[in-house]
């Protein structure tokens, strides 16, 4: 009787379970053949209009050892700064920001929001006012997040309202970074 | 390994970031399971184990499997598969071990396959990066932020039908205006994770 | 065949009638043109989908129909979340891990099992298409309610005066909920004017 059972359904299942799941890794290794260059493509764009808009003298723009570290160097092949990928979790989801600083890492050039799933007119406003203010911004000490009033020291960061959370992530992620990257480039 | 995190992602997962009310997953049987109190807390209680369940075999499979073999792409395939087959399994070991249980459940198990959370559960769980542990208590938090809303929201129905509403919101309608203001009210958690 | 497509737009119209499919119709409407977009794609899944099911349905063991439906979605979805990170980079990266979930999206499952699977390929594509039309029109519908009040603009034109203020809660989850529900609620009194206006007829229920 088992084997019977064996004989008609189970193998008729299974088979048909097989075919479909090899006709769909098929299909899926094509459109992932085809897709994939024109992603890399475009995730590299963002990463360079990212870095151009931070860095807008920026003549030669070269990724480093360290991944997702870029070198800035101008027109006279001087090093302008670096730029460098941070990412963590904001409210919604992952949020992933470029940023730049100079060569002594004491003070940030500009940050860019290259991917935020954060909530639209809250916390998507990371990329709006909130974002203006890291462009000469003292990164001497960790920078600091603050609510309700203006920013009197250097190095501190007025969180937008309403969206203490994004903010902070961004705060969080920008000093995790720095610190890895000063540690990395040996500098004090 | 660092509890505060653990802490964090499970009140986040249940109940700042509840994945019924801000990532809208979960909103068929949300609004379809929730007319009695008592069915809410079954179909719960069954998500809230297949989420952690969902969140562990998921997490070994994508990183032992897909990621060091470059099948990343073959992700949601193989997600939607490991979900679909545990439910599947679910429902035989509890028909197995207690039928009573499997009478109470039972027409709930295979709803299970296609609530959006726990697909959203696996996918959230890639994108943020959690390590083995932040999944398997993210997929726990998830669960029971579901069967808090779940089970809120029936107690909220089973008094509406004490009142009068109006004949074209009747059923959905309603339902999602509700649901709505309980979003509003679980928005007032936000605070608790950044102070 | 015609009557196959038009049930989608109206009588069972996936929104506003059967309430299917509602994580990203709530998820991803903020605006209007992200509405349009994962309309699109859901359509794309739907009809593709509905094809392959209804072609196979005769070699498919009953037992194992809905992991062998959910498998095909599933393919058809990772292609179409590809085609968008290739092709639309922007409005893939805004729609996020809604794309992936249109793989659990109850309605395409629901139109395999209720329409595709017993039907021939002609009929259930001209199904899927109404069912994916209505859908989309559906999520525009919504974004735009969403995207007109909580940013003053439509399709990213800004189309309220100067003194207008956004109100903020249109693009909070809450503000979805309560806006569906107010259009559910719109979408049943027209139905009802519109039954009352002509004859009766039978609205059969599918799922």
């Amino acid at each position: 009787m088992i084997k019977n059972f064996f004989k008609s359904d189970v193998i008729k299942m299974i088979s048909a379970l097989a075919v479909v799941g090899v006709f769909s890794a098929i299909t899926l290794v094509f459109v992932y053949e085809y897709s994939m260059p024109k992603i890399e493509e475009n995730i590299r764009r963002a990463t360079d209009e990212g870095i151009k808009s931070i860095f807008p003298e920026a003549d030669t723009v070269e990724e480093m050892k360290h991944k997702g570290v870029f070198e800035v160097r101008g027109q006279d092949k001087n090093l302008m700064g670096y730029a460098f990928i941070a990412e963590g979790n904001g409210y919604q989801g992952p949020i992933q920001v470029i940023a730049g600083v100079d060569p002594g890492l004491r003070t940030m050039t500009g940050l860019q929001i290259l991917e935020s799933q954060e909530t639209p007119g809250l916390g998507a406003e990371i990329a709006g006012d909130f974002r203006k203010q890291f462009s000469g911004l003292s990164v001497v000490d960790e920078i600091e997040c603050i609510k309700n009033r203006e920013p009197d020291k250097p190095g501190e960061i007025e969180a937008i309202t309403g969206a203490t959370i994004s903010s902070q992530a961004v705060v969080n992620m920008l000093n995790n970074r720095l610190a890895e990257l000063r540690d990395k480039l040996g500098v004090k | 390994m660092n509890v505060e995190q653990i802490i964090l992602i499970f009140v986040a997962a249940s109940v700042t970031n509840n994945f019924v009310l801000t990532y809208f997953l979960g909103i068929c049987p949300f609004i379809g399971v929730s007319n009695k109190v008592e069915s809410a807390v079954g179909l719960g209680v069954a998500t809230t184990f297949v989420m952690t369940m969902a969140a562990t075999f998921t997490w070994l499979i994508y990183h032992y499997i897909l990621v060091p073999n470059g099948l990343v792409f073959l992700q949601y395939v193989t997600f939607i598969i490991v979900i679909a087959s545990f439910v599947q399994f679910v429902e035989m070991v509890i028909r197995k071990i207690s039928p009573a249980l499997y009478k109470a459940l039972g027409i709930f198990l295979p709803l299970i396959t296609t609530n959006c959370a726990i697909l959203g559960l696996t996918l959230f769980m890639v994108l943020r990066d959690y390590t083995f542990i932040e999944a398997v208590i993210f997929g726990l938090g998830a669960g029971v932020g579901f069967t808090l809303a779940l089970v809120l929201m029936a107690g909220i129905r089973e008094e509406l039908e004490f009142a009068d509403v109006p004949d074209s919101l009747k059923g959905a309608g309603i339902t999602l205006i509700l649901a709505g203001m309980l979003a509003l009210s679980f928005m007032g958690f936000g605070g608790l994770i950044s102070g | 065949m015609l009557k196959d497509v038009v049930k989608g737009l109206w009588r069972e119209n996936p929104i506003f009638v059967q309430v299917l499919g509602m994580c990203p119709a709530l998820a991803v409407t903020t605006r209007s043109i992200f509405g349009l977009s994962m309309g699109m794609a859901t359509t794309f899944v739907l009809v593709s989908s509905s094809v392959v099911v209804s072609l196979i349905r005769k070699a498919v063991p009953p037992q194992v129909r809905i992991p062998m439906y959910t498998v095909v979605i599933a393919t058809f979805v990772t292609a179409a979340d590809y085609f968008l990170k290739a092709n639309f980079f922007e409005i893939s990266k805004a729609l996020g891990p809604y794309v992936p979930l249109i793989v659990v999206n109850c309605l395409i499952l629901g139109r395999a099992e209720a329409f595709a699977s017993k039907n021939g390929v002609l009929r259930s594509f001209l199904d899927a298409a109404g069912m994916g039309i209505g859908f989309t029109a559906g999520l525009v519908i919504l974004g735009s309610a969403r995207e007109l009040l909580g940013a003053g603009s439509l399709f990213g034109v800004r189309v309220m005066g100067e003194g207008f203020t956004n109100w903020i809660i249109m693009v909070l989850p809450a503000g979805a909920f309560i806006t569906l529900g107010l259009l559910v609620g719109v979408f049943n009194l027209a139905d009802q004017k519109i039954k009352k206006d002509t004859a009766c007829h039978v609205t059969e229920k599918s799922g």
